[in-house]
């Protein structure tokens, strides 16, 4: 097998010097000619990109397709305006991510990739859940469901400071799958004491409010907070949950949560929670690795003092952050077929796990047999800081996904909006919670227009 | 067309008599003719790049979402009736109305202060004053919002020295406001001090002489000699920079894209987020459209002392 | 002797005001060139040095120039700046041949509706494009422009056109009628006119016009903004915010440097030319 594959290179390798030689003939692999362009999510761990750029490169050269590879960051709301903007306008990248939601919200731009994800799937085995509901429309695949950037966002926190606290991180959550009293007690309930207690050591837990789309480590925050409590905005069919107990007693819970937030929480864009860890100002942030993967780089003193491990639990359950990144193809690109075959090309397994190494473990791919790299038990320092980043079944955890019990697209403008930290901002404010809701309200009917 | 022109009647053109010519190349050859031919491309620019997209904004306003039906001003009342836009307004007008003042009074001060030193010192000042107004404002607008930047801003370094708390620069909304409205004033600043300065020069020194004479304080001189001479000035660079701060875009947009919860959205980056990034063009067209009626009211009077002082200068 | 001591008081009080204007000026230039001063300061700065955030955030304790150098061998940057200097060279042309051409015809000629055309020139120019941007985004769509910088080629002009015409009208007609009339009289046609007569005599407003241009194409940044997508096609100012403000979140160092690299033809012709400079960007207000 690998014997064929290189023949095939060597061949394709003669074919291109070939036609470099005669410039006038233009020979092309099966379909895939002339000009691609590509919106990749900007990694948030060093390096990752170049080895992103690396294989392209490679596909590129061997299919004499001209590719450009734009790394679009999704601070500031970047990644999430530049689909919006280009199916308004039917022009830009021929491939794009899309994170979460918009894969349903652009759908009738998007060309169905079923036989790719089929291929895939022989391959890789089953998307997840979360990946099926979200990049399905009409029963059609419309993106590909893509390990860049494909994450969870547990807490990441400091193991000395917690220590002083007397709570052992890497005892409650080891490198290995177990159940233990320690993880009973990580509820939401116990997690205010330890807030408080970093506030008082100025070392306060970098949790955003920040608004629209700047700040998705926050709305994927608080949508998990939501959920554990039972809380909701509007159901599946559209009926209001702002009064319901689950959401009274949510809001009531935030109300003392939010007096150990940072003072600026909302200015916070994606980028602030990691700088604060990074520099040593903050004990704890929920996010994937990546601010643990900067910290190595930038200051390696606080990273070998980071843990990875779930979020605390509440009524209803343990619920954790979760994004899925897929890679889609619109339908008014002019080399729908080049860009199949790049994508392919991208998620076969040894380049996957490649990406995955170089990003310390940052990337959770979607499918079902692809959960066993060895990275996640590997890389540190400390060594096994992110093995329970990726979600175990020993630790209990349900995915969340902010907003997700409406109807899609009320979901996406809630999201997208920043409809829960805006709630929460307000009620920091002094708001009383009827005042919060009566707001909400007239949001969420803004969006049924 | 304009064959019967006064003008071009006096004037034949060169060596018509001459040759015989034929209808078209005397059509051609004729003054309003070749007049009209140098201003099609201007005309053709106008018309197909302001005129037109100002009515087709119109048009677009009017529709739904979608864009498939007419729903005459529903975009309109639907907007009025939002809270943001109700904030949008009374944001665009704080912050061009606060701006324009701030820009007006800290210009004039500059003006006299420049006007006092003797004028072969003046240009070195004024080249160092002008800086704001040279770099391209999108990239001057990124270092101020690195200033601001909650965990590392330099401002608050500077009040930690003085044993000060951090101030969220762009995290509360009254602080953003004040923010974007600084920038605004640092960047228009000299703009209107080089203004001002002009206005100030073309007084004639025959006039304070005479006010010296009669006894006039400073502050007399000022309130009866150099503010009326400058009246004209001072209200056609105000109205002017007041067009152009309440359609300000760039600074909004970078220093804290219209948070924090939109307390800094005015029009320009409302109608983006609304048009461009939520995809609901016709409402944004109907929000952009909300700008007209001061546009144009300024631009009446704009328009009105421009005609004033040609006069003035001509007579 | 009173008067002697009245007059030297005097002269003392004016040497104090002298002095006080002075001492203001200095300040406000202090403050006016703070955050160009902490662009450069940042811009000689590392990663590291910017994240360690021990010390002043004011001084540079090692400086560099690697975030310089990392940016011209950026190819994604070289393509910025050449697409900002060629969009730029194609306006500030396009637009200066067509406003001279209108504005000599405008100025001396004139044709019926011409006045009416004055004003409306005029008054396009204090239509801000934030008003149009959406209508255009249709429009520009529909020619199948987007994301294209022809789009910009295509727009930049309505933004420089008006007021190069409106400045090119008050410098034309400043011009004495006798010498065209004189010219006409020898047989000289109206492109003669203008190129032998009008263009020589204006040229002081046809560099200010010309600056005008190209601070208006090298500094936009809605358009591009809207209209631009992908990093082959964009200009230098949304393609600092879109590419260089990176997830990586210390590229504080390589911002700052971009953006006085991107300063830089303005601020240079500025320190040239700061006459003509000045005279371009206020003449709309003080000619007539």
């Amino acid at each position: 097998m690998k014997n064929t594959l290189k023949t095939t290179r060597r061949s394709a390798l003669k074919l291109a010097a070939a036609s470099a030689a005669l410039p006038l003939v233009h020979i092309r692999t099966a379909g895939a000619a002339g000009k691609l362009s590509i919106g990749f999510w900007d990694h948030w761990v060093p390096g990752c990109n170049d080895v992103m750029q690396k294989h392209v490169n490679a596909w590129a050269e061997k299919n004499k397709v001209e590719v450009t590879a734009d790394f679009i960051t999704s601070s500031g709301g970047k990644l999430a305006l530049t689909p919006a903007a280009e199916t308004q306008a039917k022009a830009g990248h021929d491939i794009m991510t899309l994170v979460n939601w918009d894969a349903v919200n652009y759908a009738e731009h998007l060309e169905p990739v079923d036989d790719l994800v089929g291929k895939l799937t022989t391959q890789h085995g089953s998307p997840t859940a979360t990946a099926a509901y979200l990049g399905k429309h009409k029963g059609h695949w419309i993106g590909v469901p893509s390990s860049s950037g494909t994450q969870t966002k547990p807490a990441c926190a400091r193991i000395e400071w917690f220590k002083k606290q007397g709570l052992d991180l890497q005892a409650m959550y080891p490198i290995k799958d177990e159940t233990n009293a320690l993880q009973d007690a990580w509820t939401w309930e116990n997690f205010l004491k330890y807030a408080e207690a970093a506030q008082k050591d100025n070392l306060t837990f970098a949790l955003g409010l920040g608004g629209g789309q700047t700040n998705s480590d926050a709305t994927d925050l608080h949508g998990a907070i939501f959920a554990s409590f039972g809380a909701g905005l509007v159901d599946a069919n559209g009926k209001s949950l702002l009064k319901s107990d689950g959401t009274m007693a949510c809001l009531e819970y935030m109300k003392k949560l939010l007096k150990f937030y940072p003072a600026d929480a909302v200015s916070f864009d994606d980028a602030s929670n990691n700088r604060a860890l990074i520099s040593g100002k903050s004990a704890l942030i929920f996010n994937p690795p990546s601010a643990w993967a900067v910290a190595k780089r930038d200051n390696i003193a606080v990273a070998s003092d980071c843990w990875t491990f779930p979020a605390p639990k509440g009524p209803k359950g343990r619920y954790v952050p979760t994004q899925t990144f897929f890679w889609s193809t619109y339908n008014f690109s002019k080399n729908k077929t080049a860009a199949k075959e790049l994508l392919e090309h991208l998620m076969q397994r040894p380049l996957i796990e490649e990406r995955d190494i170089a990003s310390s473990g940052y990337d959770l791919p979607p499918y079902a047999k692809l959960t066993d790299f060895k990275i996640w038990e590997e890389v540190g320092p400390p060594v096994g800081t992110v093995y329970n980043y990726p979600i175990r079944a020993a630790a209990g955890q349900i995915p969340s996904l902010t907003a997700s019990e409406a109807p899609p697209e009320v979901a996406v403008q809630i999201y997208n909006r920043g409809i829960h930290n805006q709630m929460l901002a307000r009620l920091r404010d002094g708001q009383t919670i009827p005042q919060v809701i009566a707001w909400t309200q007239d949001e969420l009917d803004g969006f049924t227009r | 067309m304009a064959g019967s022109s006064g003008i071009a009647a006096t004037m034949t053109p060169p060596g018509a008599g001459r040759v015989p010519m034929g209808m078209m190349q005397r059509f051609l050859q004729r003054r309003s003719t070749i007049a009209f031919l140098l201003c099609l491309p201007l005309i053709l620019l106008v018309a197909g790049f302001v005129i037109y997209p100002a009515f087709y904004a119109i048009y677009l306003s009017m529709l739904n979402k979608k864009m498939t039906a007419f729903v005459g001003l529903g975009n309109f009342a639907f907007l009025l009736k939002r809270h943001t836009f109700q904030l949008v307004i009374f944001q665009s007008c704080l912050f061009a109305i606060t701006a324009v003042m701030m820009k007006a009074l800290l210009g004039f001060i500059l003006a006299h202060l420049m006007h006092n030193i003797p004028s072969t010192n003046q240009k070195i000042w004024r080249g160092l004053l002008l800086v704001p107004w040279v770099i391209p404002l999108a990239l001057s607008t990124l270092t101020w919002w690195w200033m601001f930047d909650p965990s590392y801003s330099a401002f608050n370094w500077i009040l930690n020295q003085f044993g000060l708390d951090n101030v969220p620069w762009l995290g509360v909304g009254w602080i953003a406001r004040l923010c974007t409205i600084t920038v605004n004033v640092w960047f228009g600043t000299p703009f209107f001090m080089i203004m001002y300065l002009a206005a100030l020069k073309s007084v004639p020194e025959q006039l304070y002489e005479a006010a010296a004479i009669d006894g006039a304080s400073a502050v007399q001189k000022l309130i009866f000699v150099t503010l009326p001479m400058m009246r004209n000035i001072i209200s056609i660079t105000v109205l002017f920079s007041l067009i152009t701060t309440f359609a300000d875009f760039d600074i909004v947009r970078i220093l804290t894209g219209g948070g924090p919860q939109d307390m800094t959205h005015v029009f320009a980056t409302y109608a983006f987020q609304v048009g461009i990034q939520s995809g609901d063009i016709p409402l944004g067209a109907a929000d952009s459209l909300f700008m007209f009626p001061i546009l144009a009211f300024a631009a009446f009077f704009v328009l009105r002392g421009v005609t004033q002082r040609t006069k003035e200068i001509a007579t | 002797m009173s008067a002697s001591t009245q007059a030297n008081s005097l002269h003392r009080q004016r040497q104090w005001a002298l002095y006080g204007s002075y001492a203001a000026l200095a300040v406000f230039v202090i403050i006016f060139l703070v955050p160009p001063f902490y662009t450069i300061i940042t811009s000689l700065k590392s990663s590291a040095e910017i994240s360690a955030q021990d010390g002043s955030p004011w001084m540079v304790k090692n400086p560099s120039l690697e975030n310089f150098w990392y940016l011209i061998t950026y190819s994604n940057f070289q393509t910025y700046y050449l697409n900002s200097v060629m969009i730029t060279a194609v306006t500030v042309v396009v637009s200066m041949v067509i406003s001279v051409l209108a504005a000599f015809s405008l100025s001396r000629m004139g044709f019926w509706g011409s006045g009416v055309l004055s004003t409306v020139v005029f008054l396009t120019y204090l239509v801000p494009p934030s008003l149009l941007f959406i209508p255009l985004f249709q429009i520009v769509g529909s020619l199948g422009l987007i994301n294209s910088v022809w789009c910009l080629i295509l727009l930049y002009p309505t933004l420089a056109v008006p007021f190069c015409t409106w400045i090119m009208i008050g410098y034309f007609s400043s011009i004495p009628k006798e010498l065209d009339e004189a010219a006409l009289i020898d047989g000289a046609n109206y492109i003669q006119i203008l190129t032998k007569i009008f263009i020589p005599v204006a040229m002081p407003g046809i560099i200010a016009a010309t600056i005008f241009a190209f601070t208006v194409a090298w500094g936009a940044f809605l358009y591009p903004l809207a209209y631009l997508y992908t990093s082959n096609q964009m200009v230098l100012t949304v393609g600092i915010i879109s590419d260089l403000i990176r997830g990586d979140v210390f590229q504080w160092g390589k911002i700052m440097a971009a953006c006085l690299l991107a300063s830089l033809p303005p601020i240079v012709i500025y320190a040239c030319l700061m006459d003509y400079y000045v005279a371009g960007l206020t003449a709309g207000a003080t000619k007539g």
